[in-house]
């Protein structure tokens, strides 16, 4: 697991992703990697936006914000300060070549770190992503039922990048009042700030690495970007 | 030699994907290896690798497009070979016809998948024609049973051993499988036990029901409980609503109505039933807010009645009638159905005569209301039959004691018994 302490560019990571994810294809990275970190404002577009269709959901609200569109599913998604994004860099082959269990395994991460954090969380059948509320409210539409943390990875050869995004402060919410994420008409974001949960400083990254620990059966070993440098492998452009 | 890309499968449960992109055009050349495409399943996005080389010769899918795993989506080949077999045999698989008795190409690029069961293009089972006639027979259920012919296919050697195992039988399914199956109608055999009407499965709990589980749960866990049980004579409440409801010009006061007038009264001169724990201090709440518990498909809701201490009964029956419908629609809003004082939960419609609730949390009490029977009634010495209600009220024993309990239930069951105070 590798935590990057400073706010990353989401060029810079995506770049630093897709290494990784080669690096670990062609065998010149020995083991998986849990990368947490948090990106300078972004608005990325998954593959499941049509061209015409991404200025109806992006709007006006976000112009000035860097827009990247990327290889990752999913819709559109917003990324900045206040957020915990979490980019695994496994072989699934090591786990199972499944990628409904790939991505139900990632919400049972994030499902078991907020609990840990005091929030209670779920699934919501057929809309991928990790929710809060009470889920006897009806449709989403309601509000009833919140979306804390948003999904979408993208596989090659088994190996896996993109990853999952847990809105951690208020802050990570201003602009989505701008924005239809994920392409759920009425879908309200929330984030632990805004559900009134409490932590202390890097619990939540720490949960969050225990909740995927668990998820996955894994083991994590904390790690330092400088071994990763050391390899060629590190994060360029900081 | 012509190579085939075809939808991958990305997960055992995955029956169809879409096609993301092409990430070459027609006419390009490809190197085995070379990500020729990207195909999704639920948010999650895979990179399609050619299986050999040459040049991608036919785009078969469009962008955008959701087609069954297995589907042949495009060709590579040498710029000179023929494909129009290839081509042919794609064209044929595509409208599902008749008995596939050559299987289609492996479903997958990646050769360890893990093994599922087994299914051609059409989603059907692949098995052999004479496997399919056994099973249905046998009724068994071909997509319960392993196959250990080409490609996973079933065959009858995989049939023999189902049987000798006991395999699932097709139950329900059977008739879907018969009717693709000509002469297999009516050849439906149960299983050995009983009247094989009922099938061992676990079916995975929805979030409404998880919600349920995880509240009652913290309930009854955390919550002592105790039950104190009353019938109620309902003559002089049930002929009280007779005769409002014959003033009202087609509108109609339910005998829910009147319980739910009659709890918020006894409640408004029983507060401490009105109330809940909060750890060091008893709340007692300044509003009578009454739960109504209404079932639904698949679970249950409790839409909450405000202020019923401060309505008058044909506006209990107004809003409590626009609650139970907008709750059987779901389409209530949080804060129509969060927050109640105490509930009541009736199902006397069911023909129940007497059950125990169990308290919603914060609450302190629920009341559990039974159907309303005639019954013969010793009184004054002689025998009359009397419409009678059996009603159980759970309590937090931490907020209500025993005798606390049974002096809100006499309220109760007092203004019921002599309803005219209700109306005034």
């Amino acid at each position: 697991m590798i935590r990057v302490p400073a706010r990353v560019p989401y060029a810079a990571g995506l770049e630093w992703q897709r290494r990784l994810a080669r690096a670990r294809i062609d065998g010149r990275l020995s083991s998986d990697l849990l990368l947490l970190l948090e990106h300078e404002p972004v608005v990325t577009v998954g593959r499941g936006v049509r061209p015409e269709e991404v200025r109806s959901r992006v709007g006006n609200v976000l112009e000035g914000i860097p827009r990247f569109e990327i290889e990752r599913g999913g819709d559109v998604t917003y990324h900045g300060p206040g957020q915990l994004v979490g980019y695994p860099i496994l072989d699934l082959h090591d786990y199972r070549q499944d990628l409904h269990w790939y991505v139900r395994a990632l919400e049972g991460s994030l499902i078991e770190a907020l609990e840990e954090l005091g929030l209670h969380a779920f699934r919501v059948a057929g809309y991928t992503g990790v929710w809060v509320g009470d889920p006897l409210s009806g449709p989403i539409a309601a509000g009833g039922v919140r979306k804390i943390a948003s999904i979408g990875v993208h596989v090659s050869r088994w190996v896996t990048w993109h990853g999952f995004a847990l809105n951690v402060t208020g802050e990570a919410l201003g602009p989505f009042g701008g924005i239809v994420p994920c392409g759920i008409a009425g879908v309200r974001m929330t984030s632990l700030e805004t559900e009134g949960a409490v932590w202390a400083g890097g619990e939540v990254a720490r949960a969050v690495s225990s909740g995927f620990a668990r998820a996955f059966g894994a083991r994590l070993e904390m790690s330092e970007l400088a071994e990763l440098e050391e390899a060629g492998l590190g994060l360029v452009g900081e | 030699m012509a190579t085939k890309v075809v939808m991958a499968q990305l997960s055992p449960t995955m029956e169809e994907g879409k096609l993301v992109a092409w990430k070459l055009a027609e006419g390009d050349p490809v190197s085995q290896g070379d990500i020729v495409a990207e195909i999704e399943t639920d948010k999650a996005n895979m990179d399609v690798e050619a299986m050999g080389s040459g040049v991608l010769r036919k785009i078969l899918v469009q962008e955008g497009a959701t087609v069954p795993v297995g589907t042949l989506i495009g060709v590579i080949a040498d710029p000179e070979e023929d494909i129009e077999a290839m081509l042919a045999e794609a064209a044929a698989a595509e409208p599902a016809v008749a008995e596939p008795t050559e299987e289609p190409a492996a479903a997958s690029p990646t050769a360890d998948l893990p093994p599922g069961v087994p299914t051609a293009r059409d989603g059907r089972v692949k098995a052999s024609p004479v496997a399919r006639k056994m099973a249905a027979e046998l009724g068994i259920e071909l997509g319960t049973i392993p196959g250990s012919g080409p490609g996973g296919r079933i065959i009858k050697q995989d049939v023999e051993a189902a049987a000798a195992a006991g395999a699932p039988a097709a139950g329900a399914a059977v008739a879907g499988a018969a009717a693709r199956t000509p002469g297999a109608v009516g050849i439906v055999r149960p299983p050995a036990l009983g009247e094989g009407r009922l099938r061992d499965e676990r079916i995975e709990a929805s979030q409404m029901r998880k919600a349920i589980a995880r509240r009652l749960a913290e309930s009854i866990g955390p919550v002592p409980h105790f039950f104190l049980t009353t019938e109620i004579d309902m003559e002089r409440a049930l002929d009280l609503r007779a005769e409002l409801n014959a003033g009202l010009d087609g509108f109609k006061i339910g005998v829910t109505d009147i319980l739910l007038k009659t709890a918020a009264e006894a409640l408004v001169r029983h507060p401490e039933v009105n109330a809940s724990w909060e750890g060091d201090v008893i709340h007692h709440h300044g509003r009578v807010d009454l739960g109504i518990a209404v079932a639904l498909e698949g679970g249950l809701i409790t839409p909450v009645l405000r202020d019923a201490d401060r309505k008058g009964l044909r506006q209990i029956a107004e809003e409590t009638a626009d609650l139970i419908e907008r709750a059987r629609a779901r389409k209530l809003m949080p804060e129509e159905y969060q927050g109640a004082t105490f509930s009541i939960s009736n199902l006397g419609m069911f023909d129940i005569e007497e059950f125990t609730a169990i308290i919603n949390p914060p609450e302190a009490a629920i009341l559990a209301i039974g159907k309303t029977r005639q019954k013969p009634v010793v009184e004054d010495g002689e025998v009359r039959v009397r419409r009678r209600m059996r009603v159980t009220m759970s309590c937090d024993h931490r907020v209500v004691d025993g005798a606390t309990g049974a002096r809100f239930l006499a309220t109760f069951k007092g203004m019921l018994e002599n309803p005219l105070a209700l109306v005034l």
